[in-house]
């Protein structure tokens, strides 16, 4: 039995993590008259999605685009009265490839064009297996413990001939996981390509999964969450003890830091864990683990993503007639985008250096961000080397997310250990992006993940009355 | 705007091309579909079939229920026919529509922007 610890509050549920999984799942709660407490490590919700200000302009650090089919986001925005406006597509794109620029127009670099040609049927496969595999419970696929047995690089070996087309989608792959083809099983693969629709619409701007942006920035939508559920949120609170009897029906009590010194416990009937599935497993579990979860977690590392913003005095490479958006198959950056204010009035590239790079990145030190910005002017020109300013943004250094954008499953772990991804461990509930069947790993489907929590915690606080 | 025969003569080239293209023709494998063409800027549209692996003759009209709906202007359509356009530029820009199920809508996708890349 666990030992009793002094309570400072009581309440009917608690929420660990105020990003958008946890903010949604306190909000439908909330709205249903339940006690909430959402208890955030941060000085700031969001978790994933963070603006701030630089320069005069807002600019996303982290998650920032919507998407066609994006309906829960949509609906979020609307109700907050937060705009969006389409990413600026207009010109062409660049491509840099063995140290040569090309340009080019449309989904994917065709100055190769047969092997263009092979990546685009290379990815139309993809997509249709990835339709065969059930987003609601991966595992359950045909022939899921095979599809689980083999990584996406396996699997690139059997269906792509020519190296520029696998080049081609590793550059892709590296952008929307922050990782190799190397570090993906298969099957939990086809699931996320699934769960968003395709990598065909993954990797899109218009049409796709970066189709539009929010005028000041994504994380206005956590806010206007946090606002509703108002004192409740309780920021610079990380959480360190998880006590539950699995035994008896007596609840969750947690340990957290308290704002400013000390520390402070909450009892409630349930818990919402609403963090990646890694940072769960940081934390103390009393008096034992929720082993399978626990289990899975470790199977589940973050991505490895950098997001760079290099902020122009106006977006000059429009003029030029290029859209912003550049692929590359070396390094640091792998993609960039146009994201200058929607007015135009300024001018901002953002740039991901992902997986193989970012850790190249992270060990070159400034001689890395020396090299973002020499890789800039090869694809915009030389103006293009000298920024008025350079952001960058580690997410790996992210004490309460560990990476980014996503966690990824490792060969063998979703076809062993996958159902206990969202099963809740006696008064413990699993939110989070990763937990999504929709959309995962995007800020649609943390609210997904936060909904389906709240519904699963309605369901239980109403057996008991 | 094109006619109706500068579409047929540009389309005959297109569908002479893709049928005698080793990897669009597994793409298309097994994948028996009616596809109706419609165009945005008047104008009777046309249907195509896929069947057996081959594309069908263009026959003029909607004729039978689709699996795919185009919808685009009959330029673009006589450019992306010739193989002067990329389709995927179009399809981004909102300038040719897809509609159907999703399955279908990838698989018309990969196929037109493969009908561009490999010729």
């Amino acid at each position: 039995m666990a030992a009793a610890v002094p309570i400072d509050r009581e309440c009917e549920v608690v929420v660990l993590g105020g990003g958008f999984s946890g903010l949604s799942a306190a909000r439908a709660l909330a709205r249903r008259g339940v006690d909430v407490v959402v208890l955030e490590a941060r000085d700031r919700v969001g978790g994933r999605s963070w603006t701030e200000s630089v320069g005069g302009l807002r600019l996303d650090r982290g998650g920032q685009w919507i998407g066609p089919t994006q309906t829960r986001l949509q609906s979020l925005a609307d109700e907050l009265g937060v705009a969006t406006f389409p990413t600026h597509t207009a010109g062409e794109a660049v491509e840099l490839r063995d140290g040569v620029r090309h340009t080019y127009a449309g989904l994917i670099p065709t100055f190769d064009a047969p092997a263009a040609a092979d990546a685009v049927e290379a990815i139309l496969d993809l997509d249709l297996a990835a339709l065969e595999v059930p987003t609601h419970a991966p595992w359950e696929a045909a022939d899921a413990g095979r599809l689980d047995g083999t990584t996406l690089a396996g699997w690139m070996d059997d269906h792509l001939g020519s190296p520029v087309a696998r080049d081609l989608l590793s550059v892709a792959v590296r952008g929307v996981f922050g990782a190799e083809p190397e570090e993906l099983s298969l099957l939990f693969t086809l699931f996320y390509l699934h769960a968003g629709g395709g990598l065909s619409n993954l990797v899109r701007t218009t049409g796709g999964a970066q189709e539009r942006r929010f005028v000041g920035g994504s994380q206005q939508l956590a806010n206007g969450m946090a606002d509703e559920i108002g004192d409740r949120v309780v920021l610079g609170s990380p959480v360190e003890v998880v006590r539950f009897d699995s035994d008896r029906d007596c609840g969750v009590t947690v340990t957290a830091r308290r704002p400013g010194d000390g520390s402070w416990s909450v009892r409630a009937e349930r818990a919402v864990l609403a963090v990646p599935p890694v940072i769960a497993s940081r934390l103390d579990w009393v008096p034992h683990r929720p082993a399978l979860r626990d289990q899975l977690a470790m199977r589940m590392p973050m991505g490895t993503v950098t997001k760079v913003h290099a902020l122009y005095d106006r977006p000059f490479w429009r003029h030029d007639g290029l859209n912003g958006q550049l692929v590359a198959d070396a390094g640091p950056l792998s993609s960039t985008f146009d994201d200058s204010p929607v007015d135009g009035g300024r001018g901002v590239l953002v740039g991901f250096v992902a997986g193989r790079d970012c850790r190249r990145f992270e060990r070159d030190g400034l001689a890395g961000v020396k090299a973002v910005l020499e890789q800039l002017g090869r694809a915009f020109g030389p103006r293009a080397a000298e920024p008025l300013e350079l952001g960058v943004q580690r997410w790996s250094e992210e004490a309460y997310t560990g990476g980014g954008p996503v966690a990824l499953a490792v060969p063998g772990a979703l076809s062993t250990l996958g159902p206990a991804l969202r099963e809740p461990v006696g008064p413990v509930h699993w939110a989070g992006t990763e937990t999504a069947t929709e959309w995962c790993g995007y800020l649609e489907g943390a609210l997904q993940s936060g909904e389906r929590a709240a519904a699963e915690v309605l369901d239980a606080l109403g057996a008991r009355s | 705007m094109a006619t109706a025969e500068e579409l047929a003569e540009a389309f005959a080239d297109w569908r002479e091309r893709s049928n005698g293209n080793p990897r669009l023709k597994k793409m298309v494998r097994g994948w028996d579909r009616v596809i109706h063409f419609v165009l945005a800027d008047g104008g009777e549209g046309f249907t195509m079939e896929v069947r057996d692996g081959q594309l069908s003759e263009l026959v003029p009209g909607q004729v039978g229920t689709p699996d795919v709906v185009v919808t685009g202007s009959s330029e673009d359509f006589c450019d992306m026919f010739w193989g002067d356009l990329n389709p995927s530029e179009k399809y981004m820009s909102g300038e040719i529509t897809l509609a159907g199920s999703q399955a279908d809508v990838m698989r018309i996708d990969a196929i037109s922007m493969v009908a561009f890349l490999d010729r």
